[in-house]
């Protein structure tokens, strides 16, 4: 259900606005005034169609894991994500990620999205996954530098029917040398193992 | 409801007007009243965000609300204003005829079908069927059509071909994900009368020949013919119209021609079905060229992506009839193929089954595997692949002919046991069956679903793999002085045992090399995806040499008479140039992973750092599934890092798995000179040797240090061998 329009894509053909990063604001979501500036922002950008309802449910619930990004009192970018148990694992989901266009290429998505993944870790989620176009280069080479790596492609995802890549972050168990320990019943069959 | 919480409800009453009481009469039990004021008032005590739900309903659940007259939800929001067929007919949309004047008629019959053609390619790429084939209003009151003998005949057989073509899809079930595709819910898909839709077509076309003889005869005999009516009313133009609906019509009768035969049971008229193809190739090349005249007498301007081969829009056609009929999802956006790429499309669709056609009954299990792998190279769409399953798997049975426990007891080359009713009731080799199966339809998928579903499967034959060695371990462990061929069930269980653990390595290795063809490895993953293919790769050579052993073995304690020996040496000779392939895989992959870490290494290329996890933890997510498989056992990242952390360029090089791969590759070229497909695979692997073996020895030389030199992977010589290339920036 997720689309990401967002990464380094863009910004050839728009016209692309000179600003230092400095001047970019990154908030938390913050109330229903930042409502509307999400919905537009997404509803514009992406192909997915989205009724309020949906935004609702993702801000309403995990509100400290959607983000916004200000430039001079405008929103040039978002991302909303939740988490949830899955399979007995606490797993992140990033279902939104927008930057316009002209503010494209500027390292501002990675930093909405890094934000939320931060918080993600820190509330013990094992993982984070999301969906994104075969087709969308910037979000896939943005998510690929984050450590992402693409474990499934599932065929003719969206209503426009194109191809989606589900795209997942493991974040490393708190203690490997523990979980690495051989098993001792066949211990003389195992590689070497780090200590 | 939309935008603001409740507040659209407040819009009922809007202006205070309350609404007439009077025009809803009360019922036995009901009495109507105007509950806006109650509304509003229940509105402005809401504040800015607050929402009103019930337990039973949760903010996950509002989610699949759809937002009406939304147009990226509603699918109803956009018409071209009929509310109903009857409306569009009433109103002149779709004529009969197509025109009083006979030559636009013709002319705009044949836009119909073309449109059509058009319509049933993008159906078959993944398009509902409502929205394509049968926005066609004529298609949805054929009866309408009747007096229109052209138009009539070919609605009729194209709505037989749908139906014939939607319970093969819906009988194989390869379309896991593609499920739009049979969903013909509410259509007028089945009629009385489509059974005799071949010979309607036959009567038309047999018509049309006539008149084409007669507008091509000399005026003397012309006289004879007097009596027959031309098609239309110019004379110039006969002929072309003559053949531009001959070839439409009689592509039309062999496509469906192919379509019966396919059908048949045990592959029976695979040989009937492939004449049938060839005939349609050449009709869809008449057509192709009847492009020409149609444009020539069109009106208007023909654009490339038009639906038809005049260019001008037909009429008849009409998208939002049905879009009350589509799927409960938010309309897709349809955009119809063009006719040449329709064209194009039943051109590969058509080539697709004449592959299939080819399929020799009577195989090894182990051939039809390399079938349908092949087959798949071609990325065949679903109407081709859900065929080659219905061949495949009829019954229970392979190709309808054989039981699996029969195709695995060949497989094992036990053929003593093919009637044997232990060996059947045997229940490993009840479930091994049925594993067959699962494996057969999961290859027919398309390939992100196939790698999905194969990562599971691996799973189960892992399973039985270890079941079976625990029980010819239970049963057979004290046994030590026991000769095998005085214990045929030992011999049975041990076979069978070598042969789920080299299934399970060959799924495996589909699994892996899968991943390049969909794309979902980044070059800083291709090292350790070619180390665990080699590894995959040399578990799995060695089941297949511990196989061909032990069916030796056998073969000679046997003592096989003199007249099949000829017969054995072809055979071994196809199972030892598989053993060669499959170690020259090694090679590649081996040196290709070591060429990568060498890389990773001296040149500090292909590495990778991320702010939230690492090389391991990535390693794990794209090999999960092979490692809960225990396939193979006892491998980890560590033994990963531990073959690659001290790769060195010049090491790698002084190693030569390139030219190892190379020395292969020149002997088998004589062993596969009669199979164009390996031919063509070795050649390609040739490629990929030479190349890397080049550009190792070049950065080799240059050494690791200069920094100008920029190395990349491509992917230009096989599909998941990748080839280095160097160049200086």
């Amino acid at each position: 259900m997720a689309a990401q329009g967002a990464g380094d894509g863009g910004g050839r053909e728009e016209p692309v606005v000179v600003f230092s990063p400095s001047e970019i604001e990154y908030v938390s979501y913050g109330g229903e005034h930042h409502l509307p500036l999400i919905m537009g922002l997404v509803d514009d950008e992406l192909s997915e169609p989205y009724s309020i309802f949906t935004y609702r449910y993702f801000v309403y619930l995990w509100p400290n894991l959607t983000f916004l990004a200000f430039h001079k009192g405008k929103c040039v970018g978002t991302v909303v994500c939740k988490m949830g148990e899955h399979r007995n694992t606490l797993r992140g989901y990033i279902a939104m990620l927008v930057v316009i266009k002209p503010y494209r290429g500027r390292g501002i998505a990675t930093e909405l999205v890094t934000r939320s993944i931060r918080m993600m870790m820190e509330s013990g989620c094992e993982e984070v996954t999301l969906e994104a176009e075969v087709t969308n280069k910037g979000a896939l080479a943005l998510y690929g530098r984050l450590g992402f790596i693409r474990a499934k492609r599932l065929f003719r995802y969206y209503l426009n029917g194109v191809d989606a890549f589900r795209l997942k972050l493991l974040f490393p168990r708190p203690n490997p040398t523990f979980l690495a320990m051989p098993d001792k019943n066949d211990s003389q069959n195992q590689p070497d193992h780090h200590p | 409801m939309a935008n603001h919480g409740g507040g659209a409800a407040g819009e009922v009453g809007s202006g205070g007007r309350p609404l007439p009481l009077s025009s809803i009469p009360a019922g036995d039990h009901t009495v109507w009243a105007d509950a806006s004021p109650f509304i509003e008032a229940a509105c402005n005590d809401l504040q800015d965000g607050e929402l009103v739900h019930g337990e039973n309903f949760s903010l996950f659940a509002a989610m699949s609300a759809l937002e009406i007259m939304d147009p990226k939800m509603d699918s109803g929001v956009e018409n071209s204003g009929y509310c109903s067929v009857e409306e569009a007919i009433e109103n002149g949309a779709a004529p009969i005829p197509l025109s009083l004047d006979r030559t636009i008629d013709v002319q705009r019959t044949i836009d119909v079908m073309d449109h059509l053609l058009a319509c049933e390619a993008t159906w078959h790429k993944g398009h509902s069927l409502a929205q394509t084939v049968f926005s066609c209003i004529y298609l949805l009151r054929i009866e309408r059509t009747s007096s229109h003998a052209l138009l009539h005949s070919y609605c009729r057989i194209t709505r037989a071909t749908c139906n014939a073509i939607i319970s093969a899809v819906a009988d194989a079930r390869t379309h896991e994900e593609e499920d739009l595709f049979t969903m013909a819910y509410g259509l007028p898909l089945k009629g009385e009368g489509d059974e005799k839709c071949l010979s309607i077509l036959n009567s038309v076309e047999e018509t049309i020949s006539r008149q084409l003889r007669a507008c091509k005869a000399p005026s003397s005999k012309k006289k004879a013919l007097e009596d027959l009516e031309s098609l239309q009313t110019n004379p110039d133009l006969e002929e072309g119209y003559c053949r531009a609906f001959l070839c439409r019509l009689r592509f039309r009768k062999h496509f469906y021609h192919v379509l019966m035969c396919l059908r048949k049971p045990q592959g029976r008229g695979l040989e009937l079905a492939r004449k049938h193809v060839a005939s349609c190739l050449s009709e869809l090349a008449s057509m192709y060229k009847s492009l020409e005249f149609l444009r020539s007498v069109s009106y208007g301007s023909a654009q490339e992506d038009s639906t038809t081969a005049s260019g001008c829009r037909p009429v008849g056609f009409d998208v939002s009839l049905n879009s009350k009929l589509s799927a409960p999802t938010p309309p897709r956006a349809i955009r119809l193929l063009s006719w040449k790429k329709a064209v194009g499309y039943f051109e590969k669709l058509l080539h697709d089954l004449n592959v299939l056609c080819a399929f020799t009954l009577d195989p090894m299990l182990e051939d039809t595997l390399r079938f349908v792998v092949q087959f798949q190279k071609s990325q065949p769409d679903l109407v081709a692949r859900a065929h080659l399953q219905l061949l495949l798997v009829q019954d229970g049975k392979l190709c309808g002919r054989d039981f699996f426990c029969d195709v695995i007891s060949k497989a094992l080359a036990l053929p003593e046991l093919a009637k044997d009713q232990e060996f059947q009731k045997n229940e490993f080799v009840v479930q091994l069956g049925q594993l067959v199966i699962n494996l057969l339809k999961i290859l027919c998928t398309n390939s992100a679903w196939q790698r999905r579903k194969l990562g599971k499967i691996l799973q189960d034959w892992s399973v039985i793999s270890m079941q079976l060695e625990l029980a010819f371990k239970r049963e057979f462990g004290e046994m030590l002085n026991v000769s095998i061929d005085e214990n045929i069930c030992m011999k049975v269980s041990k076979h069978l045992l070598i042969w789920a653990q080299e299934q399970t390595y060959w799924i495996a290795s589909r699994f892996l090399t899968l991943g390049f063809e969909l794309e979902l490895y980044s070059p800083t993953d291709y090292c350790m995806v070619y180390w665990y293919m080699y590894v995959v790769f040399v578990k799995l050579l060695e089941k297949m040499q511990m196989r061909i052993a032990a069916s030796s073995d056998n073969s000679r304690r046997k003592g096989k008479k003199k007249r099949d020996h000829t017969k054995d040496s072809g055979r071994d000779a196809g199972v030892s140039s598989s053993c060669l392939l499959l170690q020259c895989y090694i090679f590649l992959s081996e040196g290709l992973a070591m060429m990568l870490a060498a890389l990773c290494n001296d040149c500090k290329v292909f590495q990778m750092t991320s702010p939230f996890n690492g090389e391991e933890e990535r390693f794990v997510q794209h090999f999960e599934l092979l490692q809960k498989a225990q396939v193979p056992e006892h491998i980890s990242y560590y033994l990963f890092k531990d073959s690659t952390l001290h790769a060195r360029l010049f090491n790698v090089a002084k190693h030569n798995y390139f030219r190892e791969a190379q020395r292969i590759i020149a002997s088998l070229k004589g062993s596969f000179s009669g199979e164009p497909d390996k031919l063509l695979e070795v050649r390609q692997l040739e490629q990929v040797a030479e190349h890397n073996r080049i550009a190792l020895n070049v950065v080799n030389q240059v050494g690791g240090q200069d920094s100008s030199l920029k190395v990349s992977l491509e992917f230009t010589h096989h599909p998941y061998f990748a080839v280095a290339v160097v160049k200086r920036s």
